[in-house]
């Protein structure tokens, strides 16, 4: 298991290195506001803070209601996209 | 390194495949922190609900999607079948024609005094001479660009260069019966 997250920690840290995780990061981002997840979550946001009260409303509220929504509202496509560039990353860096 | 790369190689490609969840969670769970961020900032400083208005405007301001009306619900083919009476030649026009129609009529606009200035430049006189007399009136009252504008501005050229020369023709011939 040790070898695993030892795996884990150098791919992650190749991607930063690399830059990719920034990039991914953005295209991530892009794809999230064309397909509209990021006005959902919004209007979600405001509904939460009209019930929290304006004044009163802290980040943990919000992430914590917020989080587990936004989780399950991104598209199939979107991920399907990101998942296809992780791989291929996984496969050109995982053999280094 | 080598450890790490026997360890690599011989990965199933479910575990390859968790680990891509794991990257993409972890990206999504950023995304979303971000948001958060985001809103809450705006929240704080009070910027948040800047874009919405109350209702009773929203209602007001709604776009209309009937046939016949654009977005404003006004009616925009409403003058297509309306007519107007030309006051130059008295005939009934199409509004959306009247514009052209009159510019033609008065013998004013842009393609009216080019037409005229060909007709008078072929010597169409004897078969448009009621036309180009209406035209030379008109042109009288053009001030700006009009062809008898131009006609005098070129004949002023002519005489300002005949004078100058028939004074320096002048001064030399003084100064030469002078030095003799």
């Amino acid at each position: 298991m040790s070898k695993d997250s030892q795996m884990r920690a150098a791919i992650n840290q190749k991607l930063i290195e690399t830059g990719e995780r920034e990039r991914l990061k953005e295209l991530l981002r892009a794809k999230l506001v064309e397909c509209g997840w990021k006005d959902q979550l919004k209007a979600h946001c405001k509904d939460v803070i009209k019930e929290k009260g304006l004044e009163h409303v802290t980040v943990e509220d919000l992430v914590t209601e917020v989080t587990p929504k936004g989780r399950a509202l991104v598209p199939d496509s979107v991920k399907k996209e990101l998942l296809h560039r992780i791989r291929a990353f996984l496969a050109q860096h995982a053999t280094l | 390194m080598k450890m790490e790369e026997v360890s690599m190689s011989s990965l199933d490609n479910s575990k390859l495949e968790g680990l891509a969840q794991d990257i993409l969670s972890d990206l999504v769970e950023d995304a979303c922190l971000g948001l958060c961020f985001e809103v809450h900032r705006a929240v704080k400083q009070g910027y948040f609900f800047l874009d919405d208005t109350d209702q009773e405007s929203m209602r007001d301001f709604e776009i209309v999607d009937q046939p016949g009306l654009d977005v404003f619900g006004q009616v925009y083919n409403q003058w297509k079948n309306k007519e107007c009476v030309c006051p130059n030649c008295n005939r009934s026009i199409a509004a959306s024609r009247f514009a052209p129609h009159l510019e033609k009529c008065l013998g004013m606009g842009r393609n009216s005094s080019r037409i005229a200035n060909r007709r008078i430049v072929t010597g169409n006189n004897t078969n448009n001479k009621s036309e180009s007399d209406q035209e030379d009136n008109d042109d009288v009252n053009d001030n700006d660009w009009s062809y008898g504008a131009e006609k005098k501005a070129k004949k002023r050229k002519p005489d300002k260069v005949l004078l100058i020369s028939s004074t320096t023709i002048t001064i030399l011939w003084s100064i030469t019966l002078f030095l003799f």
